[in-house]
């Protein structure tokens, strides 16, 4: 093989891998900066890494370890008809959907029924549920946990998410019960507790 | 590694049913206890087994309640003898799903939401009885080695034929009708398990026809066309709930047994987890079949738990005149007297929800007032002052 041809297959497979995915983006600490494609921002105390691979339209992972070991998503403005996340099997398993007319305690029971149905388990359980002020509006804080099939490790979480406008914003973090939660429990509220619209 | 199970869903080629005489049913096999494996291939079937339960054993899914337990496993010995039903461990998995399993060491499964679906005990040991048939006939041993010596003419065939894409479709097929095999003569054992039973025999026929009722509200629910299956399929592993409905019904006419179905020592055994259950299934965001496996079970009337159950799967869809209905289903709930206080909650949002604020906060109070430590307790606080 020539070096020219070498390096004309080089390129075209860089051309063929590269621009599969938007890559992850190191955010910095300090600044505020708008999320999940959408008028919510927040302004990060400290650093995180945003995954390039969204859950769904207009939402956002950012993580420290990795996705599975500490995971803060954002949903920004959900509008009605609207699933949380991409369904995996719309056809046979399809996921429930927003509705402008939601009240602010169908939040977490929306975010219950689409872990249940998305991850096939029935162990994911909504814990406390408590009003806070989020984003400028009149919203809910609730606490949940579940464990993904076929594994023993459970899972903790906490959300807090408001109608407004007849559009859902949340913002949810949940991360290992070993370790991980507690870990950088105080970090992923500091975000929660920045956001605004 | 394969596990047989039910599958409601799946469907499949007509199996020609078959007629027995009242006066001979085929006794069952001689049941040897203790069986080990006996050649390579099935002690590996058994290890891979083994390590599968070592997994299940400690899966947060199992349902741990030793009476549910006890009550299930009486129903399997009941229906196959004490002798065959000591050679199976038996896990109740919190799924909601139609569906049990069963591995090649003993390892059987049911899941909740076939708990949930059936109606008697009759039925359960119907599903139980197919389930150990699987074993017994060692279904799994025979399944990997059909399996593998379809694959080994397969690596012969793309060598020796140019164009053996043909061959391979065929060989394929032959695994699945292999399967459809299987799953038939499981389900002939298992009437026969329940002929020799105090059971009647008609129940295996009954829950099939039902899974065909649910499978069609479920489509018809999400605005797809009923689409049961009445014929073979290539690649169906299980024979039609309608072809099983059919040579089931065929064969416990033939029989004519007599036998109490036992369906109020099951609902009686079912009832501390009936709540449970329903939940599963009303957050599965499937409004018709939902709707049907309530309907179901309200054959004999509409109970309490089921009440507020269908309240949930309306106000979980959320039309305006879904909340009106659920409104109401709620508050027959209340009038029976038995209410949890979850009812005054649901009714209490529903309400909110259709713009009736007055009598919502009425039954948001009363919500409070009946259970203060409510998880939720401080939001709904909230929702009552504005």
């Amino acid at each position: 093989m020539s070096v020219r041809r070498f390096v004309l297959s080089v390129a075209a497979a860089a051309l063929l891998v590269a621009p599969a995915v938007a890559g992850n983006k190191l955010i910095l600490p300090g600044a505020r900066i708008a999320v999940a494609k959408s008028t919510l921002t927040v302004q990060p105390a400290s650093e995180w890494n945003r995954l390039g691979a969204r859950p769904g339209r207009n939402a956002e992972t950012w993580t420290l370890d990795g996705d599975a070991l500490n995971d803060l998503t954002f949903y920004g403005g959900i509008e009605s008809g609207k699933t949380l996340f991409r369904d995996t099997d719309r056809k046979n398993q399809p996921l429930p959907q927003v509705s402008a007319t939601m009240l602010v305690t169908d939040i977490p029971a929306l975010v219950e029924n689409s872990y249940r149905i998305a991850l096939g388990t029935a162990s994911m359980s909504i814990g406390t549920v408590e009003p806070v002020a989020f984003a400028g509006g009149k919203g809910v804080r609730f606490t949940y946990a579940f464990t993904r099939q076929g594994e023993t490790l459970r899972r903790r979480g906490e959300g807090r998410g408001a109608m407004i406008g007849g559009r859902l914003y949340l913002i949810t973090y949940e991360a290992p019960a070993l370790h991980y939660y507690d870990r950088s429990l105080a970090a992923a509220r500091q975000v929660a507790d920045s956001a605004r619209l | 590694m394969r596990r047989w199970g039910i599958a409601a869903a799946l469907a499949c080629v007509a199996v020609p049913a078959q007629g027995w005489a009242a006066d001979k049913v085929p006794p069952l096999p001689p049941y040897v206890a203790a069986y080990q494996p006996t050649n390579v291939d099935e002690r590996g079937a058994w290890m891979m087994a083994d390590e599968e339960e070592r997994h299940l054993r400690d899966a947060a899914d199992v349902i741990r309640d030793p009476a549910l337990n006890a009550y299930v496993r009486g129903v399997l010995c009941r229906t196959v003898g004490e002798d065959r039903c000591n050679a199976v461990r038996l896990y109740i998995l919190r799924v909601p799903a139609f569906n049990a399993t069963m591995s090649a060491n003993g390892t059987m499964t049911i899941w909740s939401g076939a708990l949930l679906r059936l109606r008697s005990e009759a039925e359960l040991g119907a599903v139980l009885g197919h389930e150990f048939g699987h074993f017994e006939l060692r279904h799994t041993l025979s399944g990997f080695r059909n399996r593998r010596s379809g694959t080994d003419l397969m690596a012969w065939a793309s060598i020796l034929i140019a164009n053996s894409s043909a061959l391979q479709m065929s060989t394929i097929g032959g695994f699945y009708a292999f399967d459809r095999a299987q799953e038939t003569s499981a389900d002939m054992i298992g009437v026969r398990y329940l002929a020799t039973s105090r059971y009647p025999s008609a129940a295996a026929a009954d829950v099939w026809e039902r899974i065909m009722g649910e499978a069609d509200a479920t489509a018809i629910g999400r605005h797809r066309k009923a689409n049961q299956r009445y014929a073979a399929g290539f690649f169906a592993t299980h024979p039609t709930s309608l072809a099983r409905a059919t040579y089931l019904r065929d064969a416990a006419q033939a029989i004519a047994d007599g036998g109490s179905a036992e369906g109020n020592a099951y609902r009686a055994a079912l009832a501390p987890w009936l709540p449970t259950f329903l939940a599963d299934q009303v957050k599965l965001n499937d409004f018709g079949g939902s709707e049907f496996v309530l309907a179901q079970l309200a054959a004999d009337g509409w109970t309490t738990p089921l009440l507020f159950a269908r309240g949930e799967l309306y106000r979980e869809r959320g039309n305006p005149r879904d909340l009106v209905a659920a409104a109401g289903f709620y508050q027959q709930a209340i009038d029976r007297g038995d209410a949890p206080a979850e009812a005054y909650r649901g009714l209490g949002l529903a309400l909110l929800r259709g713009q009736q604020a007055g009598p919502a906060g009425i039954a948001l109070r009363e919500y409070l007032r009946r259970k203060p430590d409510a998880a939720d307790a401080p939001l709904i606080t909230t929702l009552v002052a504005s």
